[in-house]
């Protein structure tokens, strides 16, 4: 069995899942408006790190995540041979130095904690967490390394918002993913990390265990989804099929859902094509915005919050149902007993993973 | 046995097929060195234009790969080919012009900034095939070659079937393109760590 747990979330809701989870089940977001910051300097909102500024805020929130995780597990595994640590991520330290993004923190990273291995990078733009997470677990189960630490981190730069701006891909407002009135992502920055491992032992609190997923390419377009949801339809389909899970045991969707009205879209479709429309589903970009590489982490370290409390967390930001194929969005939080859920992530380059969690 | 069945070397100034230069720099001409090797090659796909770098040495290195070795759309689901690459710099040298786009008076470049992530290239290689398999794009200090063989044993037990593997470096000082595929068959170049090593190289001269 592949376990997952020291679930680890850093950003502006809180510098541990659990302070992020009482936010959560507030539905408290950490979305606020940030003047001047737009290309034309006009305000647009941001999910922003408080505190966090200056040089190298990419190596420091990776750095701080995982000593936090340190605090969840057996600290020897650290400096073992036995132990890699990958790193999820889109544009790294960009800020820092725009000709080689991730070298420095990848040293960094391994001096500060004695890690046996240099970490390694996965740079698969939206999909990198979920990706990252797959490719740990594949790495645990056929037995390249025992225990594997994913770190998913981006950090919120005038790169990408203006980037994202000349593709008036910016929400006016914060992001409300598969509402009627959506009209784009809201940017954010935040950190998660997890520990993917075969021995159970090593995690200080109970591990879940991680049904690891399978990627596919849309084959359709760099940078818009695919009208049919092929490569997400294809994507979920294998990752269910590798552990014999039929849709009657899916409890819960965690959607990619950014809030732009061609994305929402295609997941709705795959969803339907895939006879999971009835699921209970949300997005959790309304908290924490778009945290591009980081966001398959994050969100995958809020679904195992949210196994453990046994309860469903509001999709934040949907009203009206906006979506060709309805879907089961979560208008309130509720409590409810979660065996096995879905997390799902699509992205630029076509990209589209996905992978389960299930309560032991 | 697990085989190299095709490869490919783009560098500075020579672009190789299987260890034979194909194409040679023209310092004469006003094309880029990859639109040189496009036009030589007669390849017939407008979006080449449209690409950044490192789109272009993904989409030539495949293309000729697929040019000597034919049957590889045929003999394959369309899911079963997996591609993983890998390279330092990430997507730096299209950044930069990113960057440029919008500072000094210019704004940020829509067109530019979809390329500005590594693995845009697969998406490209993808679309073009109309392959769905899986996709993984890594940023390594170096090419280590034990990097594709583990990460192959993973995909092979998964599902996929063949691997289109690639090293790709495009700086503005530096080309270093390395694409090989990787397919099972009796016999032929084992796809081993100093085999790679060694067609990573080939075609290097002591002069560059």
């Amino acid at each position: 069995m592949i376990y997952i747990g020291a679930e680890v979330i850093v950003g502006p809701l809180g510098d541990t899942a659990e302070d992020n989870w009482e936010a959560l089940s507030e539905n408290r977001s950490g979305i606020a408006p940030a003047p001047a910051v737009g290309f034309n300097k006009e305000a647009i909102h941001l999910s922003k790190i408080a505190g966090l500024s200056g040089p190298l805020r990419f190596q420091q929130l990776v750095i701080k995540a995982l000593a936090v995780l340190k605090e969840r597990i057996d600290a020897s595994i650290l400096t073992s041979d036995r132990t890699m640590v990958l790193i999820s991520s889109t544009k790294g330290a960009l800020d820092d130095n725009l000709h080689d993004p991730f070298s420095e923190t990848c040293a960094a990273v391994m001096h500060a904690f004695n890690l046996a291995h240099l970490p390694v990078v996965i740079s698969n733009a939206c999909i990198s967490g979920v990706l990252t997470l797959n490719v740990a677990g594949n790495m645990v189960g056929v037995g390249q390394y025992d225990h594997v630490i994913v770190i998913g981190c981006d950090v919120a730069s005038d790169f990408v918002l203006y980037g994202f701006q000349s593709l008036f891909a910016v929400s006016d407002k914060p992001c409300a993913p598969f509402d009627a009135a959506r009209n784009g992502i809201t940017l954010g920055e935040g950190c998660g990390a997890a520990l993917v491992s075969g021995t159970q032992s090593v995690f200080k609190n109970r591990p879940l265990e991680l049904l690891t997923g399978t990627s596919a390419n849309d084959a359709n377009h760099i940078s818009g989804p695919s009208r049919t949801g092929e490569g997400l339809v294809r994507s979920v389909m294998k990752t269910m099929n590798k552990h014999g899970v039929g849709a009657e045991e899916i409890d819960f969707i965690c959607a990619h859902g950014t809030g732009t009205v061609f994305n929402d879209e295609m997941e709705a479709i795959a969803f339907g094509r895939l006879s999971l429309s009835d699921k209970p589903l949300n997005s959790l970009k309304g908290y924490f915005g778009h945290t591009l590489g980081a966001a398959g982490v994050i969100e995958t370290a809020v679904c195992m919050q949210m196994m453990r409390n046994g309860m469903l967390i509001k999709s934040l930001g949907y009203r009206d149902a906006g979506t060709s194929v309805p879907l089961n969005i979560i208008l309130e939080n509720e409590p409810k007993k979660l065996r096995t859920i879905l997390k799902t992530a699509s992205g630029f380059g076509g990209g589209n993973a996905s992978l389960m969690i299930r309560n032991l | 046995m697990k085989v190299i069945t095709a490869y490919c070397n783009l560098r500075a100034d020579e672009c190789l097929v299987n260890g034979e230069v194909v194409a040679r720099w023209d310092a004469g001409s006003e094309d880029s060195w990859f639109k040189q090797i496009y036009k030589q090659q007669e390849l017939a796909y407008p979006k080449f234009y449209k690409m950044d770098v490192l789109s272009q040495a993904g989409y030539l290195a495949s293309e000729l790969i697929k040019r000597v070795n034919p049957g590889i759309s045929e003999a394959y689901a369309d899911d079963e080919i997996a591609l993983v690459f890998a390279n330092t710099s990430s997507s730096a040298e299209t950044d930069r012009r990113f960057i440029q786009s919008y500072e000094g008076g210019g704004s940020p470049s829509p067109s530019l900034f979809v390329y500005t992530l590594p693995n845009i290239v697969l998406g490209e290689i993808a679309i073009l095939n109309k392959w769905y398999g899986e996709n993984m794009f890594a940023v390594l200090p170096k090419f280590v070659p034990g990097f594709y063989l583990d990460y192959s044993r993973i995909l092979f037990a998964s599902g996929s079937r063949a691997l289109l593997g690639g090293w790709l470096e495009v700086t503005a000082g530096s080309t270093d393109v390395f694409l090989f595929m990787v397919e099972e068959r009796e016999s032929g170049t084992e796809f081993k760590e100093e085999n790679l090593i060694h067609l990573s190289q080939t075609g290097a001269v002591a002069a560059y």
